[in-house]
């Protein structure tokens, strides 16, 4: 039988999914995913509690809690566009000047593997070149 | 010694086996330019659910007694939790904007099998926008050519993953502490057997309304039945029809409430089973006054009584169920209880509204 036992683990589980790309994730956009998967743990948790507790509470603190995200996410959008307008980058290393006093600076050691992007196919021109001729003189 | 007489790891152990193995699987999935490995990682992390569920089944667990309800929900779990592995590891974040419709999608499952559907309905509404406009801003402001530091490289992998993992596992330690305190706790106030035995009594009283003694007046021995009757409503309710005074029923639905929980919804549930053993003890009065003389007794207010008595024994059963018409009570209860609450989350928005505008606006001419 499930119960609600089975309900909050589950949603802590989803919380911590959300925790862990929130901590080691540097894309501002993937940050903002990871941080409305917490809030889906949260509400799973509250739904749960009402349908347990045979009320509807916790149903209508879900409703609240949409309407906070959904504030977050046009603010944290603002956000992300303004920064990427300042820094031409996703990248929140970038921002790391903000950090606390006497911590070091975070360096990238390693280096990215380099792609070697294929040239986009052409086809090799046929025929003949046409001569070059000198400009026309204009008939005005 | 034998190798084979390894005790059973206990429930700390189990949990934290369970989120070393997922972890080390999150550390290997998650992009960086070192060891990344997507076998690895995908085992570690599967290895770790499993030892996880596992664990949950054998402290959590009873008998399975509805089969459709375990699947979705193991269905659901599953695709929220599997999903959501993929957008935290995904590269792209296209992709990863992808595999969050789909955890949406799982979580919305689950609030269906909670007996939510208007907030199923709202959180698909809400997140397809807000889905939407993450891939715009994807396809807006993200390079695709080759790696890049944002998409290929995550600060401190094995420590966030630890530090997350640890967390979920010492939740589901603390879930299983308060389990192990609580186990005789119900989860609803009113039990399933407890509503099957409150439903077959009510159909009991049914059948005697119907009985043609109490509509016809027809004279006939009925106290076989209105014994049976006695017993059944005894059981639950906890009632004596003066059968046999000061027997203690341990089924009653008082008596375990009073000895395991004290919250608001238990005392309703209480109270409704005080009244309903008040009006027990006056139907059965009546029903054996009609029984004995029916000539002095009519048999009309005894069957008004026993109808009484079934209204309110069906109303006892499904106490411990959600409302049926959720979005007329979930309005009810926003536009009467949480007036002040509904305003707030308005204002709210216009701040966030402004704020955005505020943020976003560009100063000048080109930014």
């Amino acid at each position: 039988m499930i119960t609600l036992w089975h309900y909050l683990a589950v949603a802590a589980a989803l919380f911590g999914i959300g925790l862990v790309g929130f901590l080691t994730r540097r894309n501002l956009i993937t940050m903002f995913l990871c941080a409305e998967l917490m809030l889906q743990g949260v509400a799973i948790n509250f739904v749960a509690f009402a349908r347990f507790h045979g009320n509807l509470h916790g149903q209508v603190f879900v409703l609240f809690l949409l309407a906070v995200a959904a504030c977050e996410a046009g603010v944290a959008l603002a956000l992300i566009l303004m920064l990427y307008r300042r820094g031409r980058s996703l990248d929140v290393s970038r921002w790391q000047d903000l950090r606390e006093l006497g911590v070091p600076a975070a360096a990238d050691l390693e280096s990215l593997p380099v792609v070697h992007a294929e040239p986009d196919p052409t086809l090799t021109p046929a025929g003949a070149r046409p001569a070059p001729v000198a400009e026309e003189p204009a008939r005005v | 010694m034998t190798l084979l007489a390894v005790e059973p790891p206990s429930a700390a152990g189990q949990l934290a086996l369970a989120a070393v193995l997922a972890a080390g699987g999150a550390f290997l999935l998650l992009p960086k330019p070192g060891l990344r490995s997507v076998a690895g990682g995908v085992a570690g992390l599967v290895a770790g659910l499993a030892v996880a569920a596992a664990w949950v089944a054998t402290t959590f667990g009873g008998p399975v007694t509805n089969y459709v309800e375990t699947a979705l929900f193991g269905l659901f779990a599953a695709g929220a939790l599997g999903f959501g592995v993929v957008l935290v590891t995904q590269r792209n974040p296209a992709r990863g904007a992808i595999a969050f419709a789909f955890v949406i999608l799982s979580v919305c499952g689950l609030f269906l099998l909670l007996a939510a559907p208007f907030l199923m309905a709202a959180t698909v509404i809400i997140y397809a926008g807000a889905i939407i406009v993450t891939f715009l801003f994807v396809l807006m402001l993200s390079q695709n050519d080759g790696p890049s530091d944002e998409n290929d490289r995550t600060r401190e992998p094995l420590l966030g993953s630890l530090a997350g993992f640890a967390f979920v596992g010492l939740i589901l330690f603390a879930l299983g502490q308060n389990h192990a305190g609580a186990a005789s706790l119900p989860a609803q106030a009113i039990t399933p057997s407890e509503q099957a035995a409150l439903r077959a009594a009510a159909a009991e009283l049914t059948a005697m309304t119907e009985d043609a003694f109490y509509t016809t007046g027809e004279p006939k021995d009925r106290s076989e039945r209105v014994a049976r009757l006695e017993r059944a409503v005894e059981d639950v309710l906890g009632v004596s029809g003066g059968l046999d005074e000061g027997t203690v029923r341990d089924r009653s639905i008082a008596t375990r409430l009073r000895a395991a929980r004290s919250d608001l919804h238990a005392q309703g549930v209480l109270a409704r089973v005080g009244a309903a053993r008040v009006r027990a003890a006056d139907t059965f009065e009546l029903v054996a006054a009609a029984a004995r003389n029916p000539a002095r007794y009519p048999p009309a207010p005894a069957r008004t009584a026993a109808a009484g008595l079934r209204d309110d024994l069906l109303l006892l059963a499904g106490v411990g169920e959600l409302p049926a018409r959720n979005v007329a009570n979930l309005g009810v209860l926003l536009y009467a209880d949480h007036l002040l609450a509904v305003e707030l989350a308005g204002t709210l928005l216009l701040v966030a509204t402004i704020g955005t505008v505020a943020i976003a606006h560009r100063r000048g001419t080109a930014a």
